[in-house]
């Protein structure tokens, strides 16, 4: 048992939301699916960027993406402006500039030798100095038929959930039954024992970032038109979410390592979580710190167990 | 046996084993230290000198035997007791503090660890340092300010004997190729420097491939080989060749030799007069079907050599055009290490993971990785190479040493390369492992594959069809066929070749300028100042000066906060929300009750030390950390203070208006800011201590300092700038508020940067950064007075941020910095 928890990390965020789900229901008196759903629904964000900084964490040497959240902002800027000119061309816009702003992020990293933490900075100042330059140009209203796409739901579980659901299962392939995958997981492991079996690593790793700006971009589409269009600050919000479904889900901080299924069910339990200490009825200042804490002991536990193996 | 009389017999070796695994590295080894001699240890590849050094420095105990120090069996040895009894090594990698002045890592080995030490200590110490080097190696020319990183290799191994020699009650000197990288003169030096500590009763031990060396600085030359001593010899009553047909020993039964070579001569590499920094003229080709083989001593270039085949048959790397000329690979390449935990193993992966990462195309059906093809490809080999391991799917971590090299040679062989390359790849293996691979070598060049095999152990050259042989960089020999025998690749191994050239040049006083890490920010500010003045005059007024950086004030103190950090080679992601604390903590608690308010202020500076113990004690990356507790932070300031509020204390509104000598307060707490912080860092004794764990922790250990000490103290220090920053932002805004202050935190590591320091830690510059901070508040100001909108503002950060990054890269290549 204790050898299948340690090879699928995943079960601990699963635990942790069903015990989250039985605590919401004995808080509020009330247990369903409907719960279940609702949060689920509420996750979606924190999924996508955290499975998008799970591919960057992965690519190894404990790079991480800080320009995430400003990606998805303009991403979302830009989609809500070009869709009320085609929707085609508003979608594939905003993930084709999510992707540049990765592949920005993977060449400075590669070609300057900057920490990917400080170019992922930089950049994300820019973008977001772009945002804040923009804006006023820009149509801040979301679509009208994509917002009536994601409110669809098919016997209470939300179209989000289900587009989350088809991005994971797309990048479970690609990361688990693709050359790609493998090698990306190789880079993350030992980038010198990659590239004597013959891995492209500076490639791998560009690629690793666009694809992760790509996602963030694509999140930015759908959190424009969930929350009723774009604004400034919209991206913050899910910053501690999604790092903590990153690691909660079993992503090793020092790359090698990931898993789709635990992101995700990571995510899921961050929005119980929040579910929970509001349903709770606990000051915000309270909520914000029980998060916190629990973040921390999460992070304490998971990545010291990984660093000793 | 020789000149034992009156002299005193020090340390004694009685039969020492020692084995790692399967290997055994020592054989009943007997070692007699009189004090006052010197022993010569000379023997090839793999003989056991380095092992029984380390047997003697205490950092292995053997696995069997006796250990007697003044003629008492000292149990339970170690590397403590080794340093109590005087034993000093200079190892060939380096065991300085890079980041630190020569005199700094002097003194960080004769300080005394009291808090204070008496004024002057630095003159003094200096000048210790100076007389020091001058005394053993005379117009060396080192300047004992300049860090060690700015030093040349040569430079370096002088610093780093000197070291050796300073440590008190030196009994036991340990020098471990202690020329390979000085000059002639500086070589004669180091054999006087040799006989004046013998003469004063010290015991040298000297390890040295050059022979004649040896011969001259010894009293008596000790010869080992596979792990035994081989014999001894008076330096006066032998010749470089006796010595070089003594290690090269008896010939062992050769190995099945290969079938000859079948087949056309197809070429796959050909090189011919190949220059890099570690390979000089190189010349070789290799044919299909062919097992080439490369020897010499270890560290001769040939890892080197290797690894530009690879990168040239990969199309890749920075290879200048000579080079694509100078040497050409027809085919493709694989490359197999014996290094197998830095280069080889991917530790999180089973062995079939391990075995297919190089041949992924083969097993791919459309675009995904077919199952089956997977487990047949990996099938077939596992099987082949008879892996003791529970199956397939085990973890490769779970295997032998020799198991897990069986993985890497199947990953260099099934990839279908035709030049498969092998860096060493019996390294620890076990004899029968051993055998197999030799058979698959075989194997592979009967399918008409080349093969490249580097190997420490000469004996191992036999399966080949030519040798070649390197020293220092150079070719001294080729052997083919019957010739290729263990005395023959001694013979050439130890063959001298010319000197190959030193660098030492000497840098213009203007580069030391354009170097200085305090240049960038400086002129910086500088400019900013400029430019807003240009723009408006007015700003000079002591009122603007006095409001312009009375808001920069809060972004310095976070800034060197930040640099504390940085300093221990970690990073803060979550000062902006615990300067958000502070100043929740210094508007709504310390206005109430100033007890309460300074007693949770000592809290979280503690707080913020056990945040640096626990990144230490359980090895978590400080990113990871460091952005989790942010949330604890904004939490509890959220707790305490829930919606923006609270105002600030009456004294410190006055104190931070008030302006002594007509200088604005908030000027003068720049100052003393940066200034205080570099009398920390660079004045006091424990400062450089501070600086020394970000580069090499291990050293300062070594010297005998705490390194959770020390970087629980650079928590420290970052946790009271961070009260400071946290307390001025409440004289700047005001009031209180969690979230007010989220934004430090990227700007302090953009000033962190600008400011001179190196995010890898060691290298910091506290004046650079105080001057950073104001310069980029001072940004703000500039961009509303050229109108442009305060939006531009982050992205000019973020183009400030990448620039000064571009521009370090290309200076720390121009200081030619080794890291």
């Amino acid at each position: 048992m204790k050898k299948f928890a340690e090879r699928h990390s995943f079960i601990w965020p699963i635990l942790g939301s069903l015990i989250l789900w039985g605590l919401i229901g004995l808080v509020s008196g009330r247990i369903g699916m409907n719960q279940l759903y609702t949060c689920a629904k509420l996750a979606t964000f924190a999924a996508l960027l955290g499975l998008a900084q799970m591919i960057v964490v992965t690519s190894g040497d404990g790079a991480i993406d800080l320009s995430q959240v400003y990606t998805l902002t303009l991403s979302a800027y830009i989609s809500c402006t070009l869709m009320s000119v085609d929707f085609a061309t508003g979608m594939v816009a905003a993930v084709a500039i999510g992707a540049l702003c990765g592949l920005a992020n993977g060449w400075v990293n590669v070609y300057f030798r900057v920490p990917a933490m400080i170019t992922t900075l930089a950049v994300g100042y820019i973008v977001f100095s772009i945002v804040l330059i923009s804006a006023p140009y820009m149509k801040p209203l979301p679509n009208a038929a994509l917002v009536a796409f994601i409110n669809k739901n098919f016997g209470g579980i939300s179209m989000l959930t289900v587009v989350t659901v088809v991005a994971a299962v797309l990048l479970a392939l690609l990361l688990y039954k693709t050359k790609y995958g493998k090698q990306l997981h190789a880079v993350g492991q030992n980038k010198l024992a990659a590239r004597y079996a013959g891995v492209s690593v500076n490639r791998v790793v560009m690629v690793a970032f666009t694809l992760a700006g790509a996602i963030s971009g694509f999140a930015g589409v759908l959190c424009g038109a969930f929350i009723g269009g774009a604004f400034q600050d919209m991206g913050s919000t899910y910053f501690l979410p999604s790092i903590a479904a990153t690691f909660v889900g079993g992503t090793v901080a020092s790359g090698g390592r990931s898993s789709v299924l635990g992101v995700c069910f990571g995510a899921l339990m961050m929005s119980l979580m929040s579910t929970f200490l509001n349903a709770a009825n606990l000051a915000p200042g309270l909520q914000r710190l029980i998060q916190g804490a629990f973040l921390v002991l999460i992070l304490v536990a998971s990545v010291s167990n990984d660093s000793k193996s | 046996m020789l000149r034992e009389e009156g002299r005193q017999l020090y340390m004694e070796l009685k039969n020492i084993d020692k084995s790692f695994g399967v290997t055994q590295a020592l054989r009943r080894v007997d070692m007699r230290i009189y004090s006052g001699e010197v022993i010569g240890l000379v023997g090839p590849n793999g003989a056991g000198k380095s092992t029984l050094i380390k047997v003697i420095a205490g950092v292995f105990p053997p696995t069997a035997g006796e250990i007697c120090v003044r003629g008492e069996a000292a149990r339970g040895y170690s590397v403590k007791d080794a340093q109590e009894i005087g034993i000093s090594c200079a190892y060939q990698d380096l065991s300085l503090c890079a980041n630190l002045a020569v005199y700094e890592n002097f003194a960080m080995l004769t300080m005394p660890h009291g808090l204070l030490s008496a004024p002057g200590w630095r003159s003094r110490k200096k000048r210790e340092a100076k007389d020091l080097l001058e005394r053993y190696f005379p117009g060396n020319g080192i300047d004992v300010m300049k860090s060690v990183n700015t030093l040349s290799l040569a430079e370096r191994q002088i610093v780093e004997i000197c070291k050796a020699l300073m440590t008190e009650g030196l009994k036991i000197l340990v020098l471990d190729e202690p020329t390979s990288a000085l000059s002639t003169d500086r070589a004669k030096q180091l054999r006087d420097v040799v006989r004046h500590v013998s003469a004063n009763g010290v015991a040298v031990i000297y390890i040295s491939h050059k022979l004649d060396e040896i011969r001259q600085v010894s009293d008596r030359i000790v010869l080992m080989r596979n792990g035994e001593v081989a014999g001894e010899r008076a330096p006066n009553e032998t010749t470089a060749d006796e010595l070089v047909k003594l290690l090269g020993g008896e010939v062992k039964e050769r190995c099945a030799r290969s079938i000859a070579r079948q087949g056309s001569r197809e070429r796959i590499v050909e090189i011919d007069g190949l220059y890099t920094n570690h390979l000089r003229d190189i010349r070789l080709h290799a044919d299909k079907g062919e097992i080439l083989g490369i020897s010499g001593l270890a560290g001769s270039g040939q890892a080197e050599l290797l690894s530009e085949i690879f990168d040239a048959g990969n199309r890749r790397g920075n290879r200048k055009a000579l080079r694509i000329k100078t040497l050409r690979v027809y085919g493709s390449v694989s490359y197999v290490s014996g290094d197998r935990a830095k280069e080889g193993v991917f530790r999180l992966w089973s062995i079939l993971d391990n075995i297919l990462i190089a041949s992924l195309d083969q097993v791919k059906s459309g675009v995904f990785l077919s199952r089956e093809k997977s487990e047949t490809l990996a099938r077939r080999w596992y099987d082949k190479l008879k892996f003791k391991a529970e199956n397939l799917y085990s973890p490769i971590v779970s295997l032998s040493g020799g198991n897990q090299q069986k993985a890497l040679i199947a990953r260099g062989i099934a990839c279908g390369a035709d030049l498969i390359l092998l860096n060493d790849p019996t390294a620890g293996v076990d004899i029968e492992t051993k055998q197999e691979i030799y058979a698959l070598l075989q194997e592979a060049k009967s399918e008409g594959k080349t093969v490249i095999l580097y190997s420490t152990e000469d004996a191992e050259m036999e399966i080949c069809d030519r040798v070649y042989v390197m020293r220092d960089g150079a070719m001294t020999g080729q052997l083919e066929g019957e010739e290729i025998t263990v005395p023959n690749i001694v013979q050439a191994s130890f063959r001298d070749v010319e000197e190959k050239p030193r660098d030492g040049s000497q840098r213009s006083r203007l580069f030391g300028l354009l170097a200085s890490r305090m240049l960038l920010p400086i002129a910086t500010l500088l400019f900013m100042i400029g430019a807003n003045a240009w723009l408006n005059p007015k700003i000079l007024s002591y009122a603007s000066v006095r409001m312009l950086v009375g808001t920069a004030v809060p972004l310095v103190f976070a800034s060197l906060g930040q640099m504390f950090v940085v300093a221990a080679g970690d990073i803060d992601m979550g000062n902006g929300y615990s300067i958000g604390l502070v100043n929740v903590l210094v508007g709504v608690v310390l206005t109430q009750s100033p007890l309460m308010g300074i007693v949770s202020l000592l809290v979280f500076v503690l707080a913020y030390v056990l945040m640096g113990a626990l990144i230490h004690i359980r090895r978590i990356p400080a990113i990871v950390v460091t952005l989790g507790a942010q949330f604890l932070w904004l939490g509890m300031a959220l707790v305490i203070s829930p919606t923006p509020g609270g105002s600030c204390p009456a004294w410190l509104s006055a104190l931070y208006r008030w302006g002594p000598f007509s200088i604005p307060m908030p000027v003068v707490l720049c100052v003393l800011a940066g200034a205080a912080c570099h009398c920390v860092l660079y004045r006091s004794k424990y400062g450089m201590i501070l600086r020394g764990i970000g580069s090499n922790p291990e050293a300062v250990e070594r010297s005998g300092w705490s390194y959770l000490a020390a970087k629980m103290t650079n928590y420290g220090l970052a946790a009271l700038m961070v009260v400071l920053a946290g307390t001025t932002f409440t004289a700047v805004c005001l009031g209180a508020d969690a979230n007010a202050a989220a934004s430090y935190c990227m700007m302090s590591i953009a000033t962190v940067i600008l400011g001179g320091c190196e995010m890898a830690g060691g290298i910091v510059e506290p004046i650079g950064v105080a001057a950073g901070g104001i310069a980029m508040s001072l940004i703000t100001t500039l961009l509303i007075f050229m109108k442009i909108g305060s939006n531009y503002q982050t992205a000019v950060m973020g183009l400030i941020l990448i620039s000064v990054l571009v521009v370090k890269l290309f200076l720390n290549q121009k200081r030619g910095v080794r890291a």
